[in-house]
C-alpha cells in the first residue's frame, strides 16, 4: 500500500467504479467539489497528495472527498455529504452570518441553511433568505447593543455607588462594635449591683414563705385556687432569678435569638396573634397530654393570656375547640403533603383518632388499612393521590364538594399549627428549656418559634418581609416595636405579682426598682446594638459579585405574575411562589453560580414525593430588574429569567459590536456576491 | 381519643419513611385465599372428577358429547341432579384442535354463560376440518373406551370416556403432546336459580359483589408432554420460564394471576397479574419439542404452574413415561374454548396461536422509532424546547408524547387552553421535521355536563352500568367518571367517530394516540378496578368480560384512526391493557414499572413473554417510570430498550427531567450512541415487524425459539434475539466490571461494534463496556442497516442501505430486507420491496421474495446500498464485479461502524452502486 504506483491505480479504480455509478443513479453529489468546507479549511483539502482525516486516523483523496462515502471516523472526508455520521457542514449564507450545521441535515429535505446550501439533490427547493434574515438579525442585534449601552453606563454607576454604600456599612459595624464593648462593660456593672439586690430578695422571701407556709397550713382547706397558682408561677420565678448563672444565659440566648430574626420580624399585632393561636393549640393540646408540667405550663399562659386583654380568651370553650379541630382536620391534608422538617418527637399516637379523620391521604399504608372507612369519592382520590403526590383536594379540583373557605383556611392555618407544635415539642422534650418559659422574658421564646416556623413551614403569611429600600427604618421600628412589646409583658408580669402580693421584699424597693429599671434599659440598648451588628455582618458576608455590582440587590425583591401565581426572587434571601394567600417558598438563597450569570436558590419547601424545590434564576442585561419567563421543567425545579444591568458588561459589549461589524461586512460581501 | 395533632405527627412520620408511602399495597388485591372460586379449586384432590363422556358422536364435521356426572360430588348431594355438559371438538389446519365445553344451549339456564367474541379472526373457521368419523377404541391397556379423530397426518385427537379425558398424541408412536383432566382436576360450576338460603354475596375490603348468579367457575389441569418448562400467560413480572407455583419444595406461592388491573409500583418478581391478561401457555422441552395451550376466557384467571412430584400422593398414573409439565387452570365464569397446539417448533406454536387471534398489525415506520414522552411535557413552549434540544444534540427521535395534563380536566379530546392554545400548529411544527405526536385517551369520561362525550354518552346510555342499572359511576383522574360500554360494536363505532379530525379538535394527521387507564382503573372500585357485577351489553356481567375491557377500548380507538385515514392510515395505538388479539390494534408496554435495576433486568422476560403471546410490539418505559435513575442505570436502559421492539421513555410527573442532554456530556454521547443504534438497526427491525405481520413469530425471541435444541438457553432470559439474526445481552448491575454472555449453537457470532468472532455454544465472560450493552450477528445472517443518521425516520426514506454479511462455516449467509411507504395499507397491494439476499459461493445475490400474485400497486425506491460489509471471510479479496453492467467494485479492509476502527476481520465493498429495488449478483474475486 505504500508503494505510490498502488496508490495511484486504487484511486483510478475509484474514480472509474465512481464514475460508472454516477451514471447510473443518481447520488446527488455535490456539484462544487469543496461543499461545506469552511473558506479557512480549504488550504486543508487542496492538497494532491492525499488528505489526512482530521483525527489521523487515515489517508483520503481528493476523488473521496465529498463522494458520498464515509472514509474518515471524524467525517472529514464527507464535509458537504450526509455519509458520515459525525460530520459538519458550513453554509456560506451570504448575506447573513455562516453556520456549521451537522452532516445529518445535508439533503434531507429541510432547509437550514438560509442560502439553502444544504439541499441540493433537487427533492426540495429552499429559497434564499440570508439578505432578509440578515437583516433581521443586525437589527435585532443593534438593538441588543444600544441595551448594552445604556446598562453599561447604568452598571458603571451601580457599581460606583455600591462601593460608597460598603465602605459606609463597614464603618458603621466598626462603630456598632466598639459602643458595644462599651456598654457590656456597665451592663456588667449594673448585673452585679442588681444580683446583689435579689440575693437580699431571696432571703426575705425565703423567710416569708416560712410564714406563710406555716400560716397556709393552718387555713389550708380554704386556699384558693388561684392563689395556688401564682404561688407556684411566684416561687419559681424567685428560685430562677436567684440564681445568677441561669439569669445571663437567658440573656445571652436572648441575644442569640434575635439574630437572623430582624430582617423579617412581626409586627406586634402579629405576634400577638401568633401567641393566642398558640396557646389555643397548647390548651387543646395540653388537655390531651395529661402531662403534669404540660399542665403547669398552660396554666402559666392562661393567667398570662387573661391579664393581657388582646389576647384571645383563654377560657376552652367548646366551641372554640371544636372549630379548632375542624381547621386541624383540613391542615392536615395540607401539612401532611406539604411539610417536611419538623421532626416529631409525639411517641404515642392512638388509633383512635387515625380511624376517626377522614382525611388520612398522607398517610401512607395506614391508609389503604382505613380505606374501608373511606367513602367511594374519598377512596378514588386516596387512589389517585398516589401517583399524582398531590393532595386529594387539589386533585379534584372545584369538583370536590369542599368550598373555597375552606381550602384558604387550610391553606393558611398551617402556620399556627407548626407554631403550637414547636411548643409542644419544647415542653416535651426538655426539661432544661422550660426555664425559658418561666421567665419574664419568655416573649424571646415565643419569637424564637416565630423564627423556626419561618425556616421550616412551608406556608407562611409573607405581609412581614415585603421588599423595601428603607430596610434600616424598619428594622428600627420592629425592635421598638418589639421591646414594646417585651415591656408591656414585663408590666403585665409585675401587675401579677402586685396583685398577688404575697410578701413584701424588705430591701430598698425604690433602690431595686430603679437598678431593674436601668438594667432592663441597657439591656434593651444592647440587644438592639447586637442585632444592628449582626445584621450588618450577615449582610456583608454575602457575595456581591466581582465588582459588587449586586450590592443594590440586598434587601429587594423582584415579582413576576404568571396567570394565577405571583413569583418573587429576593437575591441573598430567597425566591418564592404566591398563589393568592398562600405562599410556597421555591428556595433560600443559595449562591451565584456559572460567574454571576445565575443565582441558586435550593432547599426550598419540599414536593411531595418528590425533591425540594428549587430555583435557578439566569441573569441577563437589561436596564430594569425584571422577572420573566418562570418556568418548572422539572416537578418543582423552577427556572426564571432575570433581566438586570448587572450584566451589562463592557467586554460582552464589545463582542457585540464585532459581531455587528462582521455581519455588516458579510452582508456587503453578500451583496457583491448576488 | 380524638387527638388531632397526634394524627398530624403521624402523618409526618409516615412522610418521612417513604417505604411507606411508596410500595406495593399488596393488602389492596385478593390474593387465591381471599378468591372463593380459587380457594374451593386449589383445595380440590386430583381424581375428584367424575365427568363421563357419553353419546359420543360426529356432528356438523364436529366431535360432540355428553358429560355427565356419574355420581354426584359431596357437596352436591342436596342439590337437584346436575345437568349434562356439552362437549364439542373441531380440528383445524395446521395442527390445531379446539375443545369447547359449554352448558347444554337445548336446556333451561337462568342465564347464558359469556363465550367472548370479536377476539377469533375472521378467516379461521374456514381452516377448519370437516370431521368425517370417530374410531372407538380401548387405548392401550384401559379399561375403558376412547373415541379417536383426526387431527393431521400425524397427530390425533382422543376423548377417554371414564374418566372424560382430552388429549392430542401422535398417530404413530401414540405419544401424548397436550392434555386435559388427566388429573381429574375437571369442575363446572353450572348456573342455577338462586334459593332463599344461598348467600352469594361476595365482600372484599368495603366492596360487595352481588353476584346475582352465583358460582359459575371452571377450572381443570391441563399437561404438558415432552416439556422442560413452559412459558406465557402474560402478564408478570417474573421469569420467562415459568417457575413452579405449587409442589414439593415451593412453600407457598399465589397461582399466576390473569385479572387486568392497575398495580401502583409493582414488584419486579411476583406471579400477581398485571395490566394484561393472555391465557396461553407454551411448553418446550428437547423431547418434543413446542406445543400450547389457550383458553379464549375472559373472566378472572389463576393458574397454578405444577412442581414435578406434586400429585405422588393422588394414586393417579397417567399411561405416559414421558417427561411433563403439569398445570392448573382455574376461571371464574364464561366456558371451556380451548385450543390445543400440536407445533411442534416454537415458531409453529406461535404461527398456530396467531392464526387463531390475528397477526401483529403491521406498524408505521416512525413508530418503530424512538419515542420521547413524559408525564408530562407541560406546555407548547415545553414540548418546542425538548423538540429543539434533540436537534441541538443530533439525537434522532420520532414522536413526542402528552400524557393527560395536556386535556381540559382530564376531559380526553379537549386541550388545556391555557398550556396548549395552538395544538395544530405546535403539530405542524413537529411534522416539519418529520416528527409524529401521541396524545393520551384513556376510557373513563368525566362526569361533567358541558363534555360533549359525556352528554352523548349517558343520553344513549352508552355507559357500562352498575348491578342495579344505573350508570356506573367510579373515580379515576378527572374525579367522579363513567366508563362506556366498548362490547357493543355500535358504541364503539360512534367512538371511532371521536377520533375524525373535525370531532378531535385540535388534531391533525400527525396525531396518535395512547390509550391508559383500560384495564379499566377504577381508584375506588374493589383492586382498583371496576366492581365484577358491573353490567355491560347484553346483560353480560363485567367478571365475565373484565380481561377482555382494555382489549375492546384498544380496538375501538383503533378502528378510529383506521376510519380517521379513510382506512388508509395505518393506526398506532399504545396500550396498557390487552387480551388476546390486542396485537392486531396496536402496540403494548409493561406499564408503571420503577427506575430500579430489577425492572430493567424483568423487561426482558416480560417482552419476550408478550413475543410469544402475539404481542409482538411491545417495550418497558425507558429509564423506569417510578423513581429516578441512577445516570448508569437509565443509560443501561437506553442501550437495552434500543431492541424493544418498542422504544419509548418515559417517566413520572414527581421525578426529575431526564431527557438524554441532561447528564453530561459523555452520558448525552452514551445514549445518543444507544439511540442511534436502534436508527441504524430499523431496516432490520421494520423487516421483523412484517414477518411478525405475516406469520406472527415476534420481533424479539426467546433463544430457544432460534436454537430449540440447545437445552442451555431454554431458561435463559438475561439475553435475547432480534430476529434469526442479533443476540443482544443486557447488563443488569451497577458498574459492572465483566458481564457473562452465552452464545448458542454451532455457528460463530459477531461483534455487532467491533467484528470481533465467537464461537458458539460457549459462555464467555466479556469486560462490560459503558459504550454499549454486548450484542452479536449470529454467523450465516446478513443484516440491512442504514447508517446515516436524520432528525427522524422521515428524513431516512431516500438514505442508502448497508448490508452486513456474517459468513458461517460454509461461508453463506441469507437475509431478507423489507421497505414499503411506511404508513400507508397499500402494502397489502403489493406496494412493498421485499427481498432476500443470499451469500453463498462467493457470490451474493438479491433475489425478490414477493409473490407475483402479491397486487397490482407498486412501490418503487431509489435507494442504492452504499456499503456491504463481509465479516468472517476466508480470503483477502480485492475486487467485486457486479452483475448486471459487469462493473467492479472495490473492496478493502475497514471499520464495521463507522465511527469505528478498521478491523483486519471486516472486509468493505465500497460504493457498489446497486439499487435496493433491483435483481444483482455481486461476485467476490
Amino acid at each position: 500500500m505504500n508503494s505510490p504506483f498502488v496508490f495511484v491505480s486504487i484511486v483510478a479504480l475509484v474514480l472509474l467504479s465512481d464514475d460508472s455509478v454516477r451514471g447510473s443513479y443518481s447520488t446527488s453529489l455535490p456539484k462544487e467539489p469543496f461543499l461545506g468546507i469552511p473558506p479557512e479549511d480549504v488550504k486543508y483539502y487542496s492538497s494532491s497528495h492525499g488528505i489526512k482525516c482530521k483525527d489521523g486516523s487515515r489517508k483520503f483523496t481528493t476523488a473521496q472527498l465529498n463522494d458520498d462515502f464515509c472514509d474518515c471516523p471524524d467525517g472529514t472526508d464527507e464535509p458537504g455529504t450526509s455519509a458520515c455520521p459525525n460530520g459538519k457542514f458550513y453554509c456560506r449564507n451570504a448575506g447573513h452570518v455562516p453556520v456549521i450545521i451537522f452532516s445529518s441535515r445535508v439533503n434531507d429535505g429541510i432547509c437550514d441553511c438560509c442560502d439553502g446550501s444544504d439541499e441540493y439533490d433537487n427533492k426540495v427547493k429552499c429559497l434564499n433568505t440570508c439578505r432578509e434574515a440578515g437583516k433581521a438579525a443586525g437589527d435585532e442585534l443593534k438593538k441588543k447593543i444600544a441595551v448594552y449601552q445604556e446598562g453599561v453606563a447604568i452598571r458603571k454607576q451601580e457599581v460606583e455607588e455600591a462601593k460608597v454604600a460598603l465602605a459606609k456599612d463597614k464603618e458603621e459595624l466598626s462603630k456598632l462594635k466598639s459602643e458595644e464593648k462599651e456598654l457590656k462593660v456597665q451592663f456588667e456593672l449594673l448585673k452585679e449591683r442588681k444580683e446583689q439586690i435579689e440575693k437580699a430578695e431571696e432571703k426575705e422571701r425565703l423567710r416569708k414563705e416560712k410564714e406563710e407556709t406555716e400560716k397556709r397550713e393552718a387555713e389550708e382547706k380554704a386556699g384558693k385556687e388561684t392563689s395556688e397558682t401564682a404561688e407556684e408561677i411566684n416561687h419559681e420565678r424567685i428560685e430562677k432569678g436567684s440564681g445568677g448563672e441561669s439569669d445571663t444565659s437567658t440573656t445571652e440566648s436572648m441575644h442569640d435569638e434575635r439574630i437572623g430574626l430582624v430582617d423579617d420580624y412581626p409586627s406586634d399585632q402579629d405576634l400577638e396573634e401568633d401567641l393566642a393561636a398558640e396557646h389555643d393549640h397548647l390548651s387543646t393540646a395540653v388537655q390531651d397530654q395529661g402531662n403534669t408540667h404540660a399542665v403547669e405550663e398552660k396554666d402559666e399562659l392562661v393567667t398570662l393570656a387573661s391579664e393581657e386583654e388582646s389576647i384571645v380568651s383563654s377560657e376552652p370553650n367548646v366551641d372554640a375547640e371544636s372549630k379548632h379541630a375542624v381547621e386541624e382536620k383540613d391542615e392536615l391534608v395540607t401539612l401532611a403533603s406539604e411539610e417536611e422538617s419538623i421532626v416529631s418527637s409525639e411517641p404515642n399516637v392512638d388509633a383512635e383518632s387515625k380511624v376517626a379523620n377522614g382525611y388520612i391521604t398522607a398517610e401512607g399504608d395506614d391508609a389503604s388499612e382505613n380505606a374501608d372507612e373511606l367513602s367511594k369519592e374519598e377512596l378514588g382520590q386516596l387512589v389517585a393521590s398516589r401517583w399524582t403526590g398531590e393532595k386529594t383536594e387539589k386533585e379534584s379540583g372545584e369538583d370536590f364538594a369542599r368550598d373555597n373557605n375552606h381550602e384558604e383556611q387550610s391553606r393558611e392555618t398551617p402556620k399556627d399549627t407548626s407554631d403550637g407544635i414547636d411548643d409542644i415539642y419544647a415542653l416535651e422534650t426538655a426539661d432544661s428549656e422550660k426555664y425559658e418559659y418561666d421567665n419574664v422574658e419568655d416573649g424571646f421564646d415565643e419569637d424564637s418559634t416565630v423564627k423556626e416556623h419561618y425556616d421550616f413551614s412551608s406556608h407562611y403569611e409573607d405581609g412581614s418581609d415585603s421588599d423595601s429600600d428603607d430596610e434600616l427604618d424598619f428594622e428600627d421600628l420592629a425592635i421598638q416595636k418589639f421591646f414594646s412589646w417585651v415591656e408591656k409583658m414585663k408590666k403585665m408580669w409585675r401587675g401579677i405579682l402586685q396583685a398577688i402580693n404575697i410578701f413584701q421584699p424588705p430591701v430598698d424597693i425604690s433602690e431595686a426598682a430603679q437598678v431593674r429599671k436601668e438594667y432592663d434599659e441597657l439591656s434593651t440598648k444592647l440587644s438592639k446594638i447586637q442585632s444592628r451588628i449582626s445584621s450588618l455582618s450577615q449582610k456583608l458576608k454575602q457575595d456581591f459579585g466581582s465588582e459588587k455590582e449586586f450590592y443594590s440587590y440586598y434587601g429587594r425583591c423582584f415579582e413576576s405574575k404568571q396567570n394565577k401565581y405571583i413569583y418573587k426572587v429576593c437575591p441573598f434571601k430567597e425566591a418564592s411562589q404566591q398563589e393568592g394567600h398562600s405562599t410556597t417558598r421555591l428556595g433560600k438563597w443559595d449562591k451565584f453560580d456559572d460567574s454571576y450569570k445565575v443565582m441558586i436558590f435550593s432547599v426550598g419547601d419540599k414536593c411531595w414525593n418528590g425533591p425540594d424545590r428549587s430555583m435557578k434564576v439566569k441573569l441577563r442585561c437589561g436596564l430594569k430588574n425584571e422577572v420573566a419567563d418562570v418556568d418548572e421543567p422539572s416537578r418543582c425545579e423552577y427556572e426564571a429569567l432575570l433581566s438586570t444591568p448587572a450584566l451589562c458588561k463592557e467586554d460582552k459589549l464589545k463582542e457585540l459590536q464585532d459581531k455587528l461589524d462582521m455581519m455588516s461586512r458579510e452582508r456587503m460581501e453578500g451583496h457583491d456576491e448576488l | 381519643m380524638r387527638t388531632p395533632l397526634s394524627l398530624f405527627f403521624l402523618s409526618l412520620l409516615l412522610l418521612l419513611s417513604p417505604s411507606d408511602v411508596r410500595s406495593w399495597k399488596k393488602d389492596e388485591f385478593r390474593n387465591c385465599n381471599q378468591t372463593p372460586f380459587c380457594k374451593r379449586a386449589r383445595g380440590r384432590k386430583p381424581g375428584s372428577c367424575s365427568h363421563v363422556a357419553t353419546d359420543v358422536s360426529i356432528s356438523d364435521g364436529d366431535l360432540v358429547a355428553k358429560l355427565v356426572q356419574k355420581e354426584p360430588t359431596p357437596d352436591q348431594e342436596d342439590q337437584e341432579p346436575v345437568k349434562p355438559l356439552a362437549l364439542t371438538i373441531s380440528a383445524y389446519e395446521d395442527g390445531i384442535m379446539r375443545l369447547k365445553i359449554d352448558e347444554d344451549p337445548a336446556l333451561e339456564s337462568p342465564k347464558r354463560r359469556f363465550q367472548v367474541p370479536d377476539v377469533i379472526v375472521d378467516g379461521f373457521e374456514s381452516k377448519k376440518l370437516w370431521l368425517q368419523r370417530v374410531s372407538t377404541e380401548k387405548v392401550g391397556g384401559d379399561e375403558h373406551l376412547s373415541s379417536i379423530v383426526y387431527l393431521s397426518d400425524d397427530y390425533e385427537g382422543v376423548v377417554r370416556h371414564d374418566p372424560f379425558e382430552v388429549y392430542v398424541r401422535e398417530r404413530v408412536s401414540g405419544d401424548r403432546v397436550l392434555s386435559l383432566n388427566s388429573h381429574g382436576l375437571f369442575d363446572f360450576e353450572q348456573v342455577r336459580a338462586k334459593k332463599e338460603e344461598d348467600d352469594w354475596e361476595e365482600r372484599f375490603r368495603s366492596h360487595t359483589d352481588t353476584r346475582p348468579y352465583g358460582p359459575q367457575s371452571i377450572s381443570f389441569d391441563v399437561s404438558f408432554y415432552g416439556a422442560d418448562f413452559v412459558y406465557g400467560i402474560p402478564e408478570h413480572a417474573a421469569s420467562l420460564a415459568l417457575k413452579p407455583t405449587k409442589g414439593p419444595g415451593i412453600d407457598h406461592s399465589e397461582p399466576y394471576r390473569l385479572f387486568n388491573l392497575d398495580v401502583f409500583e409493582y414488584l419486579h418478581d411476583s406471579p400477581f397479574g398485571l395490566y394484561g391478561s393472555i391465557p396461553f401457555m407454551i411448553s418446550h422441552g428437547k423431547a418434543r419439542g413446542t406445543s400450547g395451550f389457550f383458553w379464549l376466557n375472559a373472566a378472572e384467571m389463576q393458574i397454578d404452574v405444577l412442581g414435578e412430584g406434586w400429585d405422588a400422593d393422588s394414586g393417579i398414573m397417567l399411561p405416559s413415561s414421558q417427561k411433563r409439565v403439569d398445570t392448573f387452570w382455574m376461571s371464574e365464569a364464561g366456558i371451556v374454548d380451548a385450543f390445543f397446539f400440536i407445533g411442534p417448533g416454537p415458531k409453529d406454536v406461535v404461527k398456530q396461536y396467531v392464526s387463531v387471534t390475528g397477526a401483529p398489525a403491521m406498524p408505521q415506520l416512525f413508530a418503530t422509532a424512538y419515542h420521547q414522552c413524559r408525564w408530562n411535557y407541560r406546555d407548547e413552549e415545553d414540548v418546542e424546547n425538548v423538540d429543539a434540544k434533540f436537534d441541538e444534540h443530533d439525537i434522532p427521535y420520532d414522536v413526542l408524547w402528552l400524557d393527560i395534563e395536556h386535556t381540559d380536566g382530564k376531559k380526553y379530546f379537549t386541550w388545556d387552553r391555557v398550556l396548549f392554545p395552538h395544538p395544530e400548529e405546535m403539530q405542524r411544527k413537529l411534522a416539519a421535521k418529520g416528527r409524529h405526536m401521541v396524545t393520551i385517551v384513556d376510557p373513563h369520561i368525566k362526569r361533567d355536563e358541558s363534555y360533549h362525550i359525556h352528554k352523548e354518552a349517558s343520553k344513549n346510555g352508552y355507559y357500562i352500568k352498575d348491578a342495579s342499572g344505573n350508570d356506573y359511576e367510579g373515580w379515576c383522574w378527572p374525579g367522579s367518571s363513567s366508563y362506556i360500554d366498548m362490547l357493543n360494536p355500535e358504541i364503539r363505532s360512534w367512538w371511532a367517530d371521536k377520533f375524525s379530525f373535525e370531532n378531535y379538535v385540535g388534531s391533525t394527521p400527525t396525531l396518535y394516540i395512547w390509550n391508559d387507564m383500560n384495564e379499566p382503573s377504577v381508584f375506588n372500585g374493589p383492586e382498583v378496578t371496576m366492581p365484577r357485577d358491573a353490567l355491560h351489553y347484553g346483560g353480560v356481567e363485567h367478571r365475565e368480560l373484565h380481561n377482555a375491557n382494555g382489549y375492546y377500548f384498544h380496538m375501538a380507538t383503533s378502528d378510529g384512526l383506521l376510519k380517521r385515514g379513510n382506512g388508509n392510515d395505518r393506526p398506532f395505538v399504545l396500550s396498557r391493557a390487552f387480551f388476546p388479539g390486542s396485537q392486531r390494534y396496536g402496540a403494548v408496554w409493561t406499564g408503571d414499572n420503577t427506575a430500579e435495576w430489577d425492572h430493567l433486568r424483568v423487561s426482558v422476560p416480560m417482552i419476550l413473554t408478550l413475543g410469544l403471546t402475539g404481542l409482538s410490539f411491545s417495550g418497558a418505559d425507558v429509564g423506569g417510570f417510578f423513581g429516578n435513575p441512577e445516570t448508569e442505570l437509565l443509560v443501561r436502559w437506553y442501550q437495552l430498550g434500543a431492541y424493544y421492539p418498542f422504544f419509548r421513555a418515559h417517566a413520572h410527573q414527581d421525578t426529575k427531567r431526564r431527557e438524554p442532554w441532561l447528564f453530561g456530556e459523555r452520558n448525552t454521547e452514551l445514549i445518543r450512541d444507544a439511540i442511534r443504534t436502534r436508527y441504524m438497526l430499523l431496516p432490520l427491525f421494520y423487516s421483523l415487524f412484517r414477518e411478525a405481520n405475516i406469520t406472527g413469530v415476534p420481533v424479539v425471541r426467546p433463544l430457544w425459539m432460534e436454537f430449540p435444541f440447545d437445552e442451555a438457553t431454554f431458561d435463559k432470559d438475561e439475553a435475547f434475539m432480534v430476529g434469526n439474526s442479533l443476540l443482544v445481552q443486557g447488563i443488569f448491575t451497577e458498574r459492572a466490571k465483566h458481564v457473562s454472555v452465552y452464545l448458542p449453537g454451532k455457528e460463530s457470532w459477531y461483534d455487532l461494534r467491533t467484528g470481533t468472532a465467537y464461537v458458539g455454544s460457549k459462555t464467555y465472560k466479556l469486560e462490560a463496556s459503558e459504550d454499549h450493552v454486548p450484542a452479536f450477528q449470529r454467523a450465516g445472517t446478513i443484516i440491512p442497516r442504514r447508517d446515516r443518521y436524520r432528525r427522524s425516520t422521515t428524513q431516512m426514506v431516500n438514505d442508502p442501505y448497508t448490508l452486513v454479511i456474517a459468513l458461517n462455516s460454509s461461508q453463506a449467509a441469507e437475509g431478507e430486507l423489507y421497505i414499503d411507504d411506511g404508513k400507508s395499507f397499500e402494502f397489502k397491494h403489493g406496494a412493498y420491496i421485499h427481498r432476500r439476499f443470499v451469500f453463498k459461493g462467493g457470490k451474493l445475490t438479491s433475489l425478490n421474495v414477493a409473490p407475483a400474485t402479491s397486487g397490482n400497486l407498486p412501490f418503487k425506491s431509489e435507494c442504492i446500498i452504499e456499503r456491504i460489509i463481509l465479516l468472517g471471510h476466508a480470503g483477502r479479496p480485492k475486487n467485486a464485479l457486479i452483475e448486471p453492467g459487469n462493473v467492479k467494485a472495490q473492496i478493502e479492509s475497514g471499520p464495521l461502524l463507522l465511527q469505528g476502527r478498521s478491523s483486519s476481520g471486516v472486509l468493505t465493498i465500497r460504493k457498489p452502486g446497486i439499487r435496493i429495488a433491483d435483481d444483482w449478483t455481486i461476485k467476490v474475486l
